[in-house]
């Protein structure tokens, strides 16, 4: 495992991510990581604030066309991590808080499919808020919260 | 100029809040974490008013997307707040480093226009004058937000390596 971890990070790739002096290498990468946490949390907590009473004045119906956005922020994020990961594989593969951070996505990910099958699950017309879907939206805001409390406890290990 | 700005750093490096700021353990991961929640909120809730702006999701009533602003209010708030604490923390960090002066002029921008945007357009909206659609000055406002909102992330993102902040 250690050898994988340690061939990632050397690699050409690797190396170029944390090493190039280009702000095109990891400064881009991080940036474009903070950009998709913005759009995916982000558009989490629209659907959650309305979910849990917020805003009771807009139709659940057309925020279902949050969920492509909140996609593209989950996919930018899940490359841009990649590329992170694999410029510095053998200190976030070995700690606890990388592995937390990753369970609590899966999670998050997994609320979201379920929030979306509880309001949106009988179709478009008959979107419904439910004591359910209330639940899941306040686990979901508050996942994401913790994926970013744990990401950014990762600058300091 | 330069040193103007140097002295002040200096100055505020010196009070007892920035030392209290600099010398509390995890103050200053906590308002990473807090800085980066309020930015999700603010691009969420802002992105999304922009977008039914833009004319996306159209059968959302205009007002009814106005009445979730307070929580990007409450995320920029969220942002200022701990974003004011790194300065008074560690104000050399900022002070020469030009990603720092181009983040606050999109700030700036942002600022304004959503300014602009409540003094022209909020009343009309309450009054659920524009519910469905709205002058096309209200696009390029939405555009000239979501774009400066990117570009403060971005000169944010970008304070660690262009003047060396962490």
């Amino acid at each position: 495992m250690m050898n994988l971890l340690a061939a990632l990070e050397n690699s050409g790739f690797g190396t170029w991510l944390r090493e190039s002096p280009s702000v095109w290498a990891y400064p881009a990468v991080l940036t474009l990581h903070t950009m998709g946490l913005g759009v995916l949390v982000g558009g989490n907590a629209v659907l959650d604030l309305r979910l849990l009473g917020w805003g009771r004045a807009i139709p659940l119906a057309p925020l279902e066309k949050l969920f492509p956005v909140m996609w593209i922020g989950f996919w930018v994020n899940a490359i841009s991590g990649i590329a992170l990961f694999v410029g510095d594989a053998t200190t976030k593969g070995t700690t606890w808080v990388f592995m937390t951070k990753l369970v609590i996505i899966a999670v998050g990910v997994l609320l979201l499919l379920a929030l979306r099958r509880t309001v949106y699950g009988r179709g478009k017309a008959v979107a419904v808020e439910t004591p359910t879907s209330r639940v899941l939206a306040a686990a979901s805001l508050a996942l994401w919260f913790l994926a970013i409390v744990t990401g950014r406890y990762m600058a300091y290990v | 100029m330069n040193e103007t700005l140097d002295l002040f750093a200096t100055w505020l490096r010196g009070t007892s809040i920035s030392e209290a700021i600099r010398v509390t353990p995890w103050l200053w991961p906590l308002c990473e974490i807090l800085h980066f929640f309020g930015l999700s909120l603010l691009i969420g809730v802002a992105g999304f008013f922009d977008l039914r702006l833009l004319g996306f999701m159209t059968r959302v009533p205009m007002s009814a997307a106005w009445t979730l602003m307070p929580w990007a209010k409450a995320g920029f708030a969220l942002a200022a707040l701990t974003g004011v604490t790194f300065f008074v923390g560690a104000p050399e960090q900022y002070i020469n480093n030009p990603a720092f002066y181009v983040k606050v002029f999109f700030l700036i921008v942002a600022n304004l226009n959503a300014i602009y945007f409540e003094v022209i357009y909020r009343k009309q909206i309450e009054r659920k004058e524009l519910e469905v659609d709205g002058p096309s000055a209200i696009k390029v406002i939405a555009l000239v937000s979501i774009v400066s909102w990117f570009f403060v992330i971005y000169w944010g993102r970008m304070l660690p390596f262009i003047g060396n902040a962490f």
